[in-house]
């Protein structure tokens, strides 16, 4: 019996379903990811990690950092708050638009909400009825602004600000977000804990750095050195009876690697796929005395550091 | 093919199977690949993107409010680095932003100085400099230089109106790359 064609026909479904499905509907998805602007500030994201984090990445692979650590923030829902941030001239008008949006408000804490702007007058609703509210409030010339923050489990633990997109992985090859959560998201770890040295100090001894963390440690990335007269200038500034007495702890270049790898992990740009508001200013308006803030430039940093 | 039963008699019961039914089958296996991938995550919607489609993204964008972030951005990866990230300058380096004549005043004066560079004596709150500033704004877009100078123009208490892109677009064109700086004096020509 002539079975070649069915072997050929079977052959040639499984080969090019499979092909169909992990090859070119992944290319037609994200096959031409580019570089995108943040939002605002429209700065070019994401940049390249510089050399050493790129081969810390290869350590961080070599290690199987990724078995126990995920790179992925997920994100459940986007809540929307109203913040008052000026109240105007027309009081009278401005009381009754927040008694109109919050029937708790009596007299006494609209005053106390008037007293302590910026505030919060309306909270966990949706974007077109915040955007409802904020008209109503603008009409009494108070001023007020909608601020969008993306919510979830992840985002509730600190892991990031927002949820992990494409983008983010842009220049990691090979990209790792992980499947297992033995140890917490490093997505942001750089925004967490950006200093190189607690990353290596945390290598070397994770229990001493982090209470209880069953991280198993990585000393294997480090030598020992007979302590002479001068410490060297690499060598760990471990807390006492963790290295043994009369040796100093200096990273091997790995180390290095992998520190700056991790401290430069942070996915938390405001893109366009991903809208989150900055910090609520004090006043909306440009033109005010208030110093421009530094601390919020720091939030639209790209990825490389 | 129309009937089977025929061509059975010759006991090649295989060669029976209609052509059209491995296509259906390709075709039903096809989509329920595309179904369980489009609901991977143990059919939980919370896998995926709180948004769900393009309309309801651009719904969530936030608003302006007012704030100049890309005016700042610039600033503090041009500008800063002499002119100090609150505009109040530096010593021998660069005179102040906050409250100057040249920053509060004409706007074509204004835009001139980044598009060409200014040398030479200049009077800044009634103190005198004599540096020279290279061109710093010849290389960038004309809409990132309208935001930095809009944000030099409305920071750190200084209150001017806005510099447009088309502004700054028009003077370089009447500029046409000129390399020479400004002098003082020359901008003071200006309107």
């Amino acid at each position: 019996m002539n079975y070649g064609p069915l072997i050929f026909l079977a052959a040639l479904f499984a080969l090019s379903g499979s092909w169909l499905g992990f090859v070119v509907t992944p290319s037609f998805q994200l096959g031409t990811l580019q570089q995108t602007n943040t939002v605002g500030a429209g700065l070019t994201y994401p940049l390249a990690r510089p050399g050493l984090a790129q081969q810390g990445l290869q350590v961080y692979r070599a290690n199987g950092c990724v078995y126990c650590h995920s790179q992925m923030v997920t994100q459940e829902r986007t809540l929307c708050e109203v913040v008052l941030t000026e109240a105007g001239t027309n009081t009278t008008a401005l009381v009754a638009a927040l008694h109109k949006l919050n029937p708790n408000y009596n007299q006494e804490a609209l005053d106390a909400v008037l007293k302590s702007l910026p505030k919060t007058v309306v909270f966990n609703t949706t974007k077109t009825k915040a955007d409802a509210a904020v008209k109503e409030l603008t009409q009494t010339t108070a001023k007020a602004q909608v601020v969008i923050t993306p919510a979830g489990p992840d985002i509730a633990r600190g892991w990031g600000k927002r949820r992990s997109v494409a983008e983010d992985y842009l220049y990691d090859y090979p990209t790792l977000p992980g499947a297992q959560r033995v140890g917490p998201d490093l997505a942001n770890a750089g925004a967490r804990l950006p200093d190189v040295n607690w990353h290596l100090r945390h290598l070397y001894a994770p229990a001493a750095e982090v209470k209880g963390s069953t991280m198993p440690p990585y000393r294997f990335l480090f030598e020992l050195r007979k302590a002479g007269l001068t410490p060297s200038t690499q060598a760990l500034q471990l807390s006492p009876g963790i290295a043994p007495s009369g040796w100093e702890v200096v990273p091997r270049p790995e180390a290095v690697a992998l520190a700056t790898y991790l401290a430069s992990l942070r996915a938390d740009a405001p893109l366009y796929s991903t809208p989150l508001s900055s910090a609520p200013t004090a006043s909306a308006s440009a033109d005010t005395n208030a110093p421009a803030g530094g601390a919020n430039l720091s939030t639209n940093a790209p990825a490389a550091k | 093919m129309s009937n089977p039963m025929k061509s059975s008699a010759t006991g090649e019961n295989l060669a029976q199977v209609p052509v059209w039914l491995f296509i259906l089958l390709f075709v039903l296996l096809f989509w329920g690949m595309y179904y369980f991938d489009q609901n991977s995550g143990w059919f939980n919607a919370h896998v995926y993107s709180p948004y769900r489609n393009v309309a309801e993204l651009q719904l969530y964008q936030p608003a302006g409010g007012g704030g100049n972030d890309r005016g700042k951005a610039v600033y503090e990866n041009v500008c800063a680095l002499c002119h100090n990230p609150d505009g109040n300058g530096k010593p021998n380096q660069a005179p102040p932003l906050v409250g100057s004549e040249w920053v509060l005043g004409s706007p074509a004066r204004m835009i001139r100085i980044p598009l060409a560079g200014l040398a030479g004596p200049v009077m800044v709150k009634g103190q005198e400099w004599n540096l020279a500033m290279p061109a710093m704004g010849a290389a960038l877009p004309d809409d990132d230089l309208a935001a930095v100078l809009t944000y030099m123009r409305q920071s750190w208490g200084n209150k001017a109106s806005a510099i447009t892109t088309e502004q700054v677009k028009a003077i370089r064109a009447e500029l046409g790359g000129r390399s020479q700086p400004f002098t003082a004096d020359q901008l003071q020509q200006v309107p």
